[in-house]
């Protein structure tokens, strides 16, 4: 003690003082590294106890991940390396580690009361839903009530939904958003090929030789593909992509030929382009006379017919109704039919108009016509931008026109077999098809439909003359089952159901190219929130049909689905559960448990389902043969006037997501504007518009507020503008006419006036 | 001998006038390529004259001066000998050995580097390394460029990362397939990124822009795949499986074998011992 006394005023010595450098050198050095696991080897930022593989909750591309979890809480999103992603991702990919816990999460069911919402217990919204749902059936019929449903629910939901209608309720008041996506697509395939989805898929990227790629922004609203078709450029830089948009899109900055034609001409394109690969002799003989067939309508045509129909676009005549030069028209006709393998991509640019079946079966006959088609790299292929509208939607028949599996509800053999298939008694399936969305929400300012159940969507924000229907929706009684509320829907809404969302619950989605993918249930849903599934079961328990739902677990309803499935050339039987838990993904047709998924479909020996030998079976028709239709060229449903001078096209920015539920409330994302309006140099000066002032867009239905940005993104006489914003809400303006074969919405063309607002 | 006197200190003051021109030429060496020798390649001479040198005189002294000289210059140049020259040539050593690794060649030494390295140098691989390095964005080292940070910690650290690789290997106790541990540091591609046009105008960067700068994101998740991913690394061909690529030219070139080989399939065997036989 004394010598410690002692020491202490004489300071330390030599030694000591070597030992206290080496220790506190030492201390610098690990501080320095921030973690002593750091000297071995580097940390993640962000810590994760366990990862599990997924799938993205946005667009149709369909990413895989692998979502990191701490403490029952989504903390990390990487891209998956096995997935076809190969580990990419867009921003809205990363951001799915967010969009669980982004604000206005729906936590309990509400109940409006007085005009004012209340809290309400889930027993009580639902006695609500089920007394309101059974007295307007007694009432009125079956045919009074409705689902609207999303092609953002999972396919055991959407399947759950349509028999539960279909089947339990019996009215064919199915619809969805969908219809508002990818209904042309669907006619326009069933129509030619009688089978619904692509028949190609992404690998067919990486083969292409040709990519034309009409009516898709493919940069900004599948980056992913984008990525893909970039690969393929840069591994063989002579790949050759044609872009044809009204629009100098990022796509079409980084094409090699862009044709940037008038909107809504695609059919007289495609028939040029026809007319091409007929004049120069690049029809392929044995497609011509065994796997093609030529109708007009309903009547069988032949090839000199189809010729003279053709003469009638003629580049010369095309390049007039069109806008562009018949020189880019020859140019992109010889590149898609001079190439040994060529691809075409589109999506909403071909799907929203009215013509819009006509033009997806236009660039589909270019395959049927050139034999472009059935080969690795030679395909038509649409691309969905929902995550689950292919597999949710269109493959289980939620939707008022059909059943599952490719079966129309006017088809008397097709209601037998599936009320076989769902053990309900003969007759129990309406003859009638029911409202597609369109005349679902007419129906309700009729005062037809009496209640309506909206699940995880935004009809109040995304339908055309949102104007008019929002006033139909407050004549229905309206449930809203969504994650986030308020939205423009829950605002209409006299029932808000909390909805549990992406790996709040567990199912499948299956993307543009057939691919089903299992997500899990990682995480509980945040206050009362429920799956849609149990939703729907509560509901058809409360109104007594709760036998039509045996299944009442996910993994229940799948299974009964894929057996269902096997009943038809959609056949998913192969696809358990099991398997997707453990890989990235299978593509159908995939018939039995062992089978690895069909990339290419109606090919002999890859696709299992096709027969023969030959080069092609299109098993999906009765002769095998698919149909090429002849279609002519008509006038845009509302040309532009004196009044009205500007043709509005909408679409989307790659950091945001349809209706902007999700990505609208993220403070990353919500950094990107979305208020803007392109107008051409030559219009803003004519106008006398600059950059950032406010104007407002307005045609004949009503009117929205955007900020001018001077481009020459469009051509003159065209403005562009985003339907993301609900302040600026460009679906005010829009036109509700709809391609009469598939019933879709014509959002990319319509008449407006633009108005400077005095600041 | 005044004059002698002047005239060593003269020779003393041009010899440490030429001694720190000498000195002041090295960092001109420290530039690679065509201006001359590197700093690493200078120091790797200056190490094996050091070691030439110190064998030399140590048996030089001690074999044949040991008599000769005085006690006291003996025991300096011993220390020159055993101590001094050793320390230069122990530095030279260790900066060799540190700049050696950076290079592609290097990396490659390893079998489980090749798959990567193949990738990097073939032409029509699409990977962000490959089109780094067929569009010379690198001119050198470029595994090296990437897997390093800035300053002296960066080199630390890839230099720990490249010891624990080397550890592995040598043990045999890599865990397949290998990943990328860790958050990769953005500033590595941002260093020369941030500063472009087209890196400023894209909107998703300036919303990220947090989530970037921690490394909760990385470049490579848009931008990537970096390297061929875990199912794409084919074997190498200059690794042991050359065997099995041979089996299959042989397959190729010999229709005969092709139906026994299938034959062998059906059979439930894989058909290639005898193919290979």
């Amino acid at each position: 003690m004394k010598e410690e006394q002692d020491e202490i005023p004489s300071g330390i010595n030599r030694r000591e003082f070597m030992r206290l450098a080496t220790l506190g050198s030492g201390m610098v050095f690990l501080g320095g590294c921030g973690d002593i696991r750091e000297l071995w080897q580097r940390q993640p930022v962000i810590k994760v106890d366990s990862w599990h593989q997924g799938f993205c909750r946005f667009c149709g591309t369909g990413c895989g991940l692998q979502i990191g979890i701490t403490d029952n809480k989504v903390v990390d999103v990487k891209g998956h390396k096995y997935a076809h992603n190969k580990g990419r991702l867009c921003i809205k990919g990363i951001m799915n580690r967010d969009i669980l816990y982004a604000g206005d999460r729906a936590l309990y069911p509400k109940i409006r009361k007085n005009g004012e919402f209340v809290r309400a217990s889930w027993e009580e919204a639902m006695s609500l839903v089920a007394q309101k749902f059974r007295e307007a059936i007694d009432a009125h019929g079956p045919d009074s009530v409705a689902f609207y449903g999303s092609g953002q629910l999972f396919t055991e939901e959407s399947y759950t939904a349509s028999k539960l209608f279909k089947a339990g309720i019996r009215t064919n008041n199915v619809d969805g958003n969908p219809r508002l996506c990818m209904a042309s697509p669907a006619f326009g395939y069933t129509g030619m090929f009688g089978l619904d989805e692509p028949m190609g898929c992404y690998e067919d990227i990486h083969h292409a030789q040709s990519l034309f790629i009409t009516g898709s922004n493919t940069a900004e609203c599948h980056p992913i593909v984008w990525e893909k078709i970039l690969d393929n450029k840069r591994s063989r830089p002579e790949t050759f992509i044609t872009v044809v948009d009204p629009r100098r899109t990022r796509t079409a900055e980084e094409a090699d030929l862009h044709l940037q034609i008038l909107p809504g001409t695609d059919v007289a394109l495609y028939n040029s382009m026809m007319y091409e690969v007929v004049r120069r002799g690049f029809v392929d003989q044995e497609m011509l006379e065994k796997y093609i067939l030529i109708k007009e309508g309903d009547e069988t045509r032949d090839f000199e017919a189809f010729k003279a129909h053709l003469d009638d676009y003629a580049p010369e005549k095309a390049a007039a109704i069109c806008g562009v030069s018949a020189e880019l028209i020859r140019e992109a006709a010889w590149r898609f039919m001079d190439s040994s393998a060529s691809m075409s991509i589109w999506t909403m640019g071909l799907n929203q108009q009215v013509q819009g079946t006509a033009a997806n079966q236009g660039v589909m006959a270019l395959h049927l016509l050139t034999g472009q088609i059935g080969r690795p790299g030679a395909t038509c292929f649409s691309l969905t931008g929902q995550p689950n509208a292919g597999g949710g939607v269109r493959d289980t028949g939620a939707l008022a026109h059909a059943l599952p599996n490719g079966r129309k509800i006017k088809n008397p053999e097709d209601r037998r077999e599936m009320e076989a298939l769902w053990g309900v008694p003969e007759g129990t399936i309406q003859p009638k098809p029911g409202y597609d969305a369109v005349s679902m929400f007419k129906a309700m300012e009729s005062g037809d439909l009496k209640c309506t159940l909206v699940m995880a969507t935004n009809p109040g924000q995304s339908m055309p003359n949102t104007n008019r229907y929002r006033e139909a929706m407050k004549k229905t009684f309206l449930v809203v089952a969504d994650a986030f509320d308020p939205t423009e829907t829950t605002k209409y809404a006299d029932v808000v159901l909390p909805a549990a969302m992406w790996v709040e619950k567990g199912g499948m989605f299956s993307q543009s190219e057939r691919l089903y993918h299992y997500v899990p249930k990682l995480v509980d849903p945040p206050g009362e929130a429920r799956p849609d599934l149990a939703i729907l079961t509560d509901l058809a328990d409360r109104l007594g049909i709760g036998n039509i739902l045996p299944s009442r677990t996910s993994e229940e309803v799948w299974e009964e689905w894929r057996k269902i499935s096997a009943h038809s050339y959609y056949n998913f039987n192969g696809i358990t559960y099991e398997r997707l838990k453990k890989i990235p993904g299978l593509r159908w047709p995939c018939p039995t448990e062992d089978h690895p998924g069909t990339c290419r479909r109606y090919v002999p020996g890859e696709d299992p389902l096709s027969k023969g030998t030959g080069r092609l079976d299109f098993y999906g028709r009765p002769d095998g043969r698919a149909i090429v239709f002849i279609h002519k060229q008509q006038a845009p449903p509302e040309p532009p006037s004196e009044e009205y001078p500007f043709i509005l096209t909408t679409g989307r920015v790659l950091e945001h997501w349809h209706t902007d539920t999700i990505t609208g409330r993220l403070p990353e994302t919500k950094k990107v504007p979305v208020d803007f309006v392109e107008i051409h140099p030559a219009d803003a000066r004519r106008l006398r518009l600059e950059n950032d002032m406010q104007v407002r867009i307005r045609s004949t239905r009503g009117s929205a507020p955007f900020r001018v940005t001077v481009s020459r993104r469009v051509r003159e006489g065209l403005i562009f503008t985003t339907f993301h914003s609900s302040r600026n809400l460009i679906n005010d303006a829009t036109i509700d006419a709809v391609d009469p074969v598939s019933k879709q919405p014509a959002f990319k063309y319509c008449a407006v006036s633009i108005e400077p607002v005095q600041a | 001998m005044k004059i002698s006197i002047s005239s060593r200190k003269q020779v003393k003051s041009i010899a440490l006038f030429l001694f720190l021109s000498l000195l002041f030429t090295v960092p001109a060496y420290s530039y690679p390529e065509d201006k001359g020798i590197s700093a690493a390649e200078l120091l790797r001479q200056v190490g094996i004259a050091a070691t030439i040198v110190a064998l030399v005189g140590l048996i030089v002294v001690e074999f044949f001066m040991k008599k000769k000289i005085a006690r006291g210059p003996y025991k300096w140049l011993l220390f020159i000998g055993l101590f001094m020259l050793p320390v230069v040539t122990m530095l030279s050593s260790t900066t060799t050995l540190l700049d050696e690794t950076t290079t592609v060649e290097s990396c490659a030494s390893c079998h489980i580097m090749e798959p990567f390295v193949d990738d990097m140098m073939n032409r029509e691989s699409p990977t962000l390394a490959a089109r780094h390095y067929k569009n010379k964005w690198i001119a050198k080292n470029q595994c090296y460029q990437c897997h390093t940070s800035y300053g002296i910690h960066g080199t630390a650290e890839s230099k720990r990362d490249g010891f624990r690789h080397w550890l592995l290997y040598v043990t045999e106790t890599w865990p397949e397939p290998i990943t990328f541990k860790g958050s990769y540091p953005n500033a590595n591609c941002l260093t020369c990124h941030v500063t472009t046009d087209k890196f400023q105008q894209v909107n998703s960067h300036q919303a990220l822009e947090e989530k970037l700068k921690a490394n909760k994101v990385s470049c490579a998740t848009c931008h990537g795949p970096v390297h061929p991913g875990p199912d794409e690394r084919g074997p190498s061909t200059r690794h042991p499986q050359v065997e099995e690529v041979a089996v299959e030219h042989q397959l190729l070139e010999n229709p005969g074998a092709i139906s026994s080989f299938v034959k062998g399939l059906n059979n439930g065997n894989s058909g290639l011992s005898e193919v290979v036989k």
